[in-house]
Order: structure tokens, then sequence, then C-alpha cells
């Protein structure tokens, strides 16, 4: 009787199991199948591909009316650059909200907890008149311009980074910076010299996570980015298949397929810390 | 020791200041490239920005504000600023038609009213320049009087300073012709040309002639009224951005201005029922929307979670391949989704083949948005379940199999209370996140089907959010106002619910 219950239990398990992956691969047998299709369509009435070939792969580097590589370099640059920003001036406010007791510290905390509640995207409208006003001024930071679309990035970024770094700074025990201190670090040593290797793990994640982040940002990108060379590979890619529907998925595809395999693998081979800081953050707030 | 005396001294104060100089250089060119372009509040925020860096980063006090202030500007410029500006506007009428000032508006209301006088007076007309500026040789085909035109008035010209050409005026004494490529290249500038007459009017170039313009708007800016003297008609300033018809408010001059309008945008979205139809309709899809979709993906991450805590073979192999969705760019997943939902040449139509139109039927196309979130969002709720799962710790289970109980029953009195109090605040914050869930949207229907409420904007699948965008950014009207007061209350939502949530977990009395 306890065997069969069991044996019915492991086959249910394993038959959910089952459903489950087909519905998470199905996509994305989809994506790859299609990219190699060179009809362009997203269809799939036989299981297996009618046809092979590179062509969809060919386009997007020799087309010069689809600038993809520009589109790769926009989204990597101002990803890394927000990656880096972010959680290099993020921490440095949470070291500071987490080892000194100063006036207002605690305030500024809760209204911290209460900004970063808030998508950046949620004011689009001011943001977007604001960026245009800006342009009129500096085109360079303005609106259109990916220097201007990285300001708005840091600034929505600060509250969520600045709230969950403390909250990792917190849990570096305080007799290190005692000691240095008691040596004759000033603070900005302990920051840079005990702090700042310490936490470079957590660090590092959450920049990965601020980088995949800014990679799939599209409502922001979308509205700024209106000049086809300024475009992110979400807007880019978008346009390929918005513009004319069912057109262009081969690219499309293929497209994806490159811009996306990188991170997949970052993701995958990095999957315990990222799902480390994942809870770690979730417990905190 | 040795290492952190590196640290202090000379070089460290000299890479500080060549630093900062080059900080403060950059922001002062910027200051005086702002005033000179009349960049208002920016020229302000550019000087306070650059006095507290100096303050903060040259005076030895307050070493927290050195750490906090990079940050803090970020913060203060981009989201504060933000914010408080779209409260704000909020109370505008700021919308297509109502964006400039009054003054600008003015201007183009009495353009607007510039009209043939009664006797259709007509002039031959010589293009040329006096003195550099471009003016206009005008001769009046009723009694030939002759005069040059220019922005300082009319000036009639004696017979005998005139040149002729085939009897016809061709240049003056002090007045230099324009060549003919010079008027082609010209154009678009010499038709806005208008020339005051002295009496009132205005003379208007038109190809090889000039009309005379009369204003027929009568401008009182002690009444703030606007007489028009063809038909006599009176329109006062309303208020809330336009000159309205004393006779008939709905009646307006166009343009109008942006102007404070009180709570009347807020008010629309309550009373007016073009749009309160579409904002309740919306409003309704998004919260069921949210709260659907959070309660079926942490449903099956949980049941994935609670299967795979067994040990069952290919566990791990299992595991890489369900959380792929999570590692995949979403909006790469969303647009593919849409794509396969392609009723012609999508793959799920082809896969049962079917020819259901998806994205045309309300209904669909709402079950279509759950279940893309679903696959979107499943494997988040299994990694966090499966690491609150291991937190329990194994004593209560082992305590209660002692008791007596199936594993079934720990399930579902013990582990299940100590999850959902465990994960309820990472529920809050995913019910957050998808209420303001734009990507899944937008990029999969757009808001549509578009035919089922009747408002101009909204669509059967559109949120809050996507409403928003489409209200200040639409193709037909733009709404910045309106978008604006619908940010304001999705502030006030997400506020109240994320501060429950924070009072429930006590994380506000740790800090």
């Amino acid at each position: 009787m306890q065997t069969t219950t069991s044996k019915k239990s492991a086959i249910l398990s394993h038959s959910f199991i089952w459903v489950l992956i087909i519905f998470t691969i199905f996509p994305i047998y989809v994506v790859i199948e299609s990219s190699f299709n060179p009809t362009g369509s997203l269809a799939s009435s036989s299981f297996w591909p009618a046809a092979f070939s590179w062509k969809n792969y060919k386009l997007l580097f020799t087309d010069p009316a689809v600038p993809f590589t520009t589109w790769l370099g926009n989204s990597a640059i101002i990803a890394t650059a927000n990656a880096v920003f972010a959680v290099f001036i993020g921490a440095t406010s949470a070291f500071a909200f987490s080892r000194m007791r100063f006036k207002g510290r605690k305030l500024g905390l809760q209204s911290l907890l209460l900004v970063q509640v808030f998508p950046s995207f949620l004011a689009l409208a001011a943001i977007y008149v604001m960026m245009e006003k800006v342009y009129t001024v500096f085109p360079a930071i303005g609106l259109g311009s990916l220097g201007g679309l990285l300001l708005i990035y840091l600034g929505g970024a600060m509250g969520v980074n600045i709230w969950l770094l403390r909250g990792y700074i917190d849990t570096i025990p305080l007799e290190l910076d005692e000691a240095a201190r008691i040596d004759g670090a000033s603070t900005f040593q302990i920051y840079w010299l005990i702090f700042f290797p310490l936490a470079a793990p957590v660090l590092a994640v959450t920049a990965l996570l601020s980088f995949i982040g800014t990679f799939n940002e599209f409502v922001l990108a979308s509205l700024f980015l209106t000049d086809i060379h300024h475009r992110t590979v979400a807007v880019g890619l978008q346009s390929f298949v918005g513009a004319q529907f069912g057109q262009n998925w081969g690219p499309f595809a293929a497209g994806s397929l490159i811009a996306a395999v990188p991170l997949v693998i970052i993701f995958l081979s990095l999957q315990r810390f990222i799902i480390g800081g994942l809870t770690a953050g979730a417990t905190k707030g | 020791m040795h290492r952190l005396a590196g640290f202090t001294g000379l070089p460290a104060q000299i890479l500080k200041i060549v630093f900062m100089a080059l900080v403060d250089a950059t922001l002062v060119a910027m200051f005086f490239a702002s005033l000179q372009k009349h960049g208002g509040l920016l020229t302000v925020v550019i000087a306070v920005v650059f006095a507290a860096l100096n303050i903060v980063y040259f005076s030895p006090r307050s070493v927290p504000l050195k750490f906090l202030l990079p940050g803090l500007i970020l913060l203060i410029t981009f989201v504060v600023v933000p914010v408080a500006y779209t409260i704000q506007m909020s109370a505008f009428n700021y919308r297509t038609g109502n964006e400039i000032s009054k003054a600008d508006a003015l201007t183009q209301i009495m353009a607007r009213g510039l009209q043939p006088d009664a006797a259709n007076t007509t002039f031959d007309l010589v293009m040329g320049r006096v003195d550099g500026q471009l003016a206009g040789l005008v001769t009046n085909q009723t009694d030939h009087q002759t005069s040059i035109a220019t922005m300082a008035g009319l000036q009639p010209v004696a017979a005998a300073d005139l040149q002729m050409t085939n009897g016809k005026v061709s240049g003056a004494k002090g007045f230099t012709p324009l060549t003919a490529d010079e008027a082609a290249n010209l154009d678009p500038t010499i038709s806005a040309l208008k020339f005051p007459d002295g009496k009132g009017s205005f003379i208007s170039p038109q190809g090889d002639a000039a009309v005379l313009l009369s204003e027929s708007y009568i401008y009182d800016s002690k009444k703030n009224t606007i007489t028009d003297t063809t038909n006599g008609e009176v329109y006062k300033d309303n208020g809330v951005g336009n000159f309205a018809s004393v006779k008939d408010s709905t009646r307006l001059l166009e343009p109008g201005w942006k102007a404070f309008n009180y709570f009347r945008n807020y008010t629309h979205l309550f009373t007016d029922p073009a749009v309160r139809g579409p904002f309740v309709g919306v409003f309704i899809w998004t919260t069921v929307f949210a709260f659907t979709t959070v309660i079926m993906m942490f449903s099956v991450g949980l049941l994935l979670a609670i299967v795979l805590n067994q040990k069952l073979r290919f566990r791990r192999f299992y595991r890489s391949i369900l959380i792929l969705p999570y590692a995949i760019p979403s909006f790469m997943s969303i647009l593919i989704w849409g794509g396969m939902f392609n009723r012609q040449f999508g793959a799920i139509n082809a896969l049962f083949h079917t020819n259901i139109d998806w994205f045309n039927s309300p209904w669909l196309a709402r079950a279509t948005i759950l279940i893309v979130n679903l696959w979107l969002g499943f494997p988040y709720f299994y990694l966090v379940s499966s690491g609150a799962l291991q937190a329990i710790p194994s004593e209560l289970e082992e305590a209660a199999a002692i008791d007596g109980a199936k594993t079934s029953t720990t399930l579902r009195l013990i582990k299940l209370p100590l999850l959902l109090q465990i994960l309820s605040p990472l529920l809050i914050s995913s019910f957050a996140f998808n209420f303001n869930n734009f990507n899944i949207v937008y990029l999969l229907t757009g808001g549509g089907p578009t035919d089922v409420l009747h408002g101009k904007t909204a669509g059967a699948t559109d949120i809050l959010i996507t409403y928003t965008y489409k209200t200040a950014f639409g193709s037909n009207e733009q709404n910045l106002g309106l978008a604006c007061a619908i940010s304001v209350l999705i502030f006030f939502v997400i506020g109240s619910i994320s501060m429950w949530s924070l009072k429930r977990s006590k994380v506000l009395e740790q800090i």
C-alpha cells in the first residue's frame, strides 16, 4: 500500500515537472528554430525545421539598414556604465548609512525605503519634459542621448541599491573597522581598504543584476532613443517585429539569441550567488 | 599599516584637488552655457550642485556627507525632482493644444486673427534689402503709391527716386532688390514676414504681390478678453488655459496655454464619463491582473519547489532548465510569445491546428498575458520558495512525524503557514511590481484589443501604467496633465501597499 502511494506520487511529480519543462522549452525551441529558418515566420507546424540557413545571422551583421552591432554596443555600454556607477555610488552611500551615526540618518533611511518602491518610469511624463528642456541646453545629456538615459537609470537605481547594500554591510562585523581605526586608519581608508575588498563579491552580484535590469529596460529607452543609431538592443529588436508584425521574425530571433546567450551563460554559472543575493534582499525588505 | 599610509598625505590631496578641479571646471562651463541659453531651473540646479560639492569636499566637517553626496544628488535630481514635477504637472491643463505659455498663445491667436481688410487692398511687391535688413518695395494697386515696407513701418518713396522697368517699379534709391536665387532661398522667411503699416494693419508678402492684413481680434488686457470684430463675439480667459466664448463656453480660441487648473485632472478621472469609463475599467483590470498573476506564479513556483525538494533523479537537470525563463532577458521572451500567439503564423495555432485570434478578444488577450507572465515569473517563485522551504528547521518536521502526522499533513499545517509568513513581503512586492508591469502588456498586446472600452486610449488589457503612457505620449492627443494625475494615483496605491507591508514586517522599527 505504502509503495503504491509513493509510486503514484512519483509519477505525479514527474508528469508535473515534464509539463512545466515543455512549457518552458517551447518558446526557446521556437526561437532557435526560427533563427535558422530562412522564411522568417515563427510557425513550427512540423516539429523539425524544414530548412536551415545562416541568412538571418548574416543579415544582422551585413545589412546597413540594421545597425545591430551598434545596438549591442549601446546596450553593453549603458548597462556596464550603469552597473559600475550605480553599485559604486550606491555602496558609498550605503556605507555611510551603515557605519556612521549622523543627524537625519533615520529619516534618510525611512525616506529611502519609501522612494525605492517606486520605479522611476512612473514619473515618465515629468522625466520626458525635463529632459526635453535639458536637450535645448545640453544635447549630449538631454532627450535622445545615451548619456541622459544613463543619468536617469543611475538616479532610479540609487534607492534600491543603497537600501539593499546597507542591509549587506550591516552584516560585516564592526570589529574589523575598530581594529583598523586603532591602527590609525581614516574613515575613507576603512571604506576603501577594508570594506571594499570584503564586499566585492556582493557588489559584483549587485552589479550583474543591475546590468541585466538595464539590458531589459524598455519603457524609458524606447521613449528616449528615437535615433536608430542610438537604440539599445531592446528597442532595436522590438522595432523589427513591432513595425511590420510577422515580417522580420527570423532576424529578430537570431538577434535575440546572440544577445541572450551570453547573459544566460553568466546567469547559470553564477546562479548560486545570484539566488543568494535574491533571498538576502528578500528577507531584508 | 604601510599600505594604508599610501592613501593619505600629499598624493591623495593632489588627486582630490585635480579631480575636483575637473568637476568644477565642467560645472562652471555648464553653468554659463545654461545661463546663456536661458536654462532657467537647470541653471539653478547646476549652481546648487556646484556649491554642494565644493562645500562638502573642501570643508573638514561632515564626513558622512562626503560619502552620501553623489548618491544624494542623483537621487534628488532624477527621482525626487521628477516626482515633485509630476505632482505639479498633475495640477495643470497641459496637453495637445495647451502646451505653451499664455504670452506665446496670445501671439498665435492674434496671428490667426489677421485677415485681409474689407477693401482687399493688394500691392505689387519687389523684395529686397534696406541697410541689410529684408524689406519690401510695395506699390498699392489702387492708388499706385509706392512705399518701402520695413519692420519699422511704411516709408513713401518720391516718384523721382523710383527705378522703373517695363512700366513697373523695379527698384528705388537705398533699396537693393534680391536676386532670384536669394529670393528662392529665403522663401519661407519672406512669406512669414509681416510689415506693420503704422495704422494697426500689416503688409504680408504672398509671392509677387502683398496683401494688407488687419487684425480682427482685439485683446483687452485689463478685462482679459478677446473680441472678434468681424462678428462681435467676446472670448474671455476661462481661468484654465483658454479663451472661451462668453455665449458658449465650449467654443475656444486655439491654441490654449499651459495653465493651473486646480484638481480638474483628478475630478475628470471620476466625473467626466469620457475619462471615467476607461479609467475605472483599467483600474479594475490592473488590480485583478496583478493579484491573479502573483497567485498563479506563486502556486506553480511553490508546487515545483515542493516537488523538487524530494529526492528525485535528474533534480539538478530539471532545475537548470526550469530557471531558464528567469535568465533570458524578459523583453525578448515577451516578444517571442507575442509572435507565437499570432493568429496567422504563430506556433501555437500551428501546433494545435487551431485558428484562434488570441489578441482580438478581450478575454483571450487577458488570458495570454497571464500565461506569458506565468512563464516569466514562476522560476523566481520557485527559487525563493525552495530557499524558504530549506530554511524551515527540520526539527519541526521530525517532531510532527513523531506525533504521527503524515507528510502531507505536515506540509499543509506546518510548512505552508510558515512559508507564507516568510514569503509575504516578496508576494507583496511582486504585486507592486506587476501592478506596474509595463513590458508584459505593452510588448505583448500593446494594451489591445481597443474596441471594448469606448475610451480613445484604453484597451482591454491596458494597465494603469500603459494607460498613463498612452495618455501622455499617444499619437492622437497627448494629455500630460491627466497622465501625471494618474501617475500620482499610482504613487498612492503603491505607496500605501508598501507602507502597509513594511509596518507588518516591522522593518521600519529596526532602522
